[in-house]
């Protein structure tokens, strides 16, 4: 009896105390109202030519197509995978099919799901970037909803998610967003074009910030750069400092053509630029350039990238030189300059600036093409060195890049470079 | 008239920049693609997986690095490359392969040896088929001199054995696609892995001393009808 009294003084208080953190992230992420859908106020959905071609051109900004369609498969009808710590996720198809799509969803419906990523399957998986999307204005994603009724009807089904427990289960949903999820004022940037465009329909923070362990953007981590879960990636920090070489005229024209003389879109920025930033007009370019380069400067950010542990870490940087002069002078020039429209400058450029070094050694690896756009119809390439240099040597050589060129303390090995050995698609 | 010379103006002004677009050298920017298939296409020595590319029929390079890029054929680092490159630029990098002289040496002189037996058989495939099992000879879509048709079949001089050996794997396992009717994934599935082997060997150790080009289009008719083969697209 003793013992359950006991067990009561302790576990009843304790039980309290739980339920009253429940309680209080519960209501932090927004209580009830995100899971419940809206009532169709059954307002129409507008077709007119303007609109639709609004539509389509905000769909663009916001890359939606890239996300929500398979390699291959026809546009909006879903099922690219996306690779996470907990498994796979499949895009849902967004046509106008009633059973498959979203074609029987109200336009009330939709803008839930943009906002407050719940929608009639449910909570959605942050991989969807509901809490950028929440900044949009109604007109902007009506606008989107109606340009996707107007795209092609696919009855086409997604393959399941294969996650593991317990992101398998979208309950498991609620207790992230208790932890993680807070709800933004709707259209509180509409004031500064450029913002909206970044934090909003671009989500550029789902790549360019740092995220915790747990997969959620850290809170001092905004477009402070960070490696992007699943694909092998660093995404630089957006900010003055790291964008000091370009003006905001070179910005825009990066953003649309995919190359500058100090920096290439290379991995997951050339799908960017190729499917989204390619089409934005001369102004929403200056907008978003301007608002970047108006960000203040992070402190030099932990990327997470940790070196693997002594031993196996032999000298290679007196021979770093020799490579260079060897494998990239010819291109890059013999002190980085590069040659403005063919070469990439390497002193001060992005990459070999940033504290991460996976970027520099990925294109040294396996190379790429930038991608074709309207301003870079013909795209340079850099060839791959992955059959050339042996990793040691690959090694050597980015430490001497970024020494040398981007002010970076660098001491990659053999066994660093072999850690990063592999062409991630998707 | 005022809009004549206006006219004629604007077409002085842009015909030289046009021009100059037309002739510029797509190679220079190709510096990735040398480093398996060579400076100017003829393949690698010791990268021998890779096939060469030169002279190969325009439209068939075409459709091979769009397939590249929408997954009909199935190669990581193919796809790496072309994954964000619009149908204008591919066209460009075939129309440069397809220009330069066709390879002319042969991928595997003597690097694997055939027995008479197997080789006599590898020929017969090559140019006369196998009635029983329904697979057509080679040379009867590729050419009497294996030299390719224009603008879809390519040449089958050349290749390197383990290349052409995982071709057919591919099509058989439905990794490779070719247009729709598929003829190549038909033959494959019909001919013996051993004859395969024989065959990708064979054809390893021709060469194409005489640099032939694809034979013009129309100058034969394959007798079928293949997805590749224009006679095949007016049909439908």
């Amino acid at each position: 009896m003793k013992w359950l009294r006991l067990i009561g003084l302790v576990a009843v208080p304790f039980a309290l105390l739980l339920m009253a953190i429940g309680l209080f992230l519960f209501a932090r992420q927004g209580g009830f109202a995100p899971y419940r859908l809206p009532q169709d106020s059954g307002r129409p959905i507008a077709h007119d030519a303007a609109t639709l071609a609004r539509g389509e051109y905000l769909a663009r900004i916001g890359d939606c197509e890239a996300c929500h369609t398979a390699p291959g498969g026809s546009a909006y009808a879903g099922g690219r995978r996306f690779a996470t710590d907990y498994g796979s996720i499949y895009s849902s198809n967004l046509t106008a099919d009633r059973e498959h799509g979203i074609g029987a969803w109200s336009r009330d419906e939709f803008a839930h799901a943009m906002r407050h990523g719940v929608s009639r399957r449910g909570p959605l998986y942050p991989v969807f970037p509901y809490e950028h999307f929440a900044t949009l204005s109604d007109a902007d994603i009506d606008a989107i909803f109606a340009y996707l009724r107007s795209v092609p009807a696919s009855a086409h089904v997604p393959p399941d998610n294969r996650l593991t427990f317990p992101a398998s289960w979208r309950g498991a949903l609620v207790l992230w967003r208790m932890l993680h999820y807070r709800p933004a004022a709707p259209a509180a940037t509409m004031d500064d074009r450029g913002r909206y465009l970044v934090d909003g329909l671009g989500h550029c923070a789902m790549c360019h910030s740092a995220r915790e362990a747990s997969g959620a953007l850290a809170v001092d981590g905004y477009l402070a750069g960070g490696r992007i879960p699943g694909s092998g990636w660093y995404a630089p920090p957006l900010d003055a400092k790291q964008l000091q070489h370009y003006s905001i005229d070179q910005l825009a024209d990066y953003l649309r053509a995919g190359v500058a003389d100090s920096g290439t879109a290379y991995g997951p920025m050339a799908e960017v630029v190729y499917r989204s930033l390619q089409y934005l007009n001369d102004e929403d370019a200056l907008a978003m350039a301007r608002y970047l380069k108006s960000v203040p400067a992070h402190p030099q950010h932990d990327s997470g990238f940790v070196l693997l542990p002594e031993p196996a870490r032999p000298s290679v940087a007196g021979n770093g030189a020799d490579i260079y002069r060897r494998a990239c002078a010819d291109c890059h020039g013999k002190d980085g300059e590069g040659e403005p429209g063919r070469y990439p400058r390497l002193r001060d450029a992005v990459a070999t600036r940033v504290p991460d070094p996976i970027d520099a050694v990925r294109m040294i690896l396996y190379g790429g093409f930038a991608p074709t756009t309207a301003r870079n119809p013909l795209p340079y390439s850099m060839p791959p060195f992955v059959q050339r240099l042996s990793a040691a040597d690959i090694a050597a050589v980015t430490n001497f890049v970024r020494e040398n060129f981007g002010g970076q303390h660098s001491s990659l090995t053999a066994t660093d470079i072999q850690a990063m050995h592999g062409i991630v698609l998707d | 008239m005022r809009a004549r010379i206006i006219v004629s103006t604007l077409l002085l002004a842009t015909t030289p920049f046009a021009h100059a677009e037309a002739t510029l050298d797509v190679g220079e920017r190709l510096t990735a693609c040398a480093t398996c298939h060579g400076q100017r296409g003829e393949g690698v020595q010791g990268a021998e997986y890779s096939p060469h590319l030169a002279g190969k029929p325009a439209g068939y390079l075409f459709e091979q690095l769009r397939g590249f890029r929408e997954g009909r054929r199935v190669s990581t680092s193919m796809t790496w490359y072309v994954r964000f490159a619009d149908d204008a630029f591919l066209h460009r990098i075939a129309d440069y392969y397809a220009a330069l002289p066709p390879r002319t040496r042969s991928a595997d002189a003597g690097a694997s040896q055939l027995t008479d037996e197997r080789r006599s058989k590898a020929q017969a495939l090559v140019e006369r088929g196998d009635a029983t099992r329904g697979v057509l000879a080679c040379n009867a879509c590729h050419g009497a001199n294996l030299a390719g048709l224009e603008p879809g079949i390519p040449a089958l001089l050349g290749l390197p054995i383990d290349y052409v050996i995982a071709q057919f794997g591919a099509w058989r396992e439905g990794i490779r696609h070719g247009a729709p009717p598929d003829c190549m994934r038909d033959i494959a599935e019909r001919i013996p892995a051993e004859d395969i082997r024989a065959v990708a060997a064979y054809l390893s150790q021709q060469s194409n001393i005489d640099g032939l080009r694809p034979a013009p289009a129309g100058s034969f008719v394959p007798p079928r009808t293949c997805g590749s083969l224009p006679h095949a697209q007016e049909a439908k």
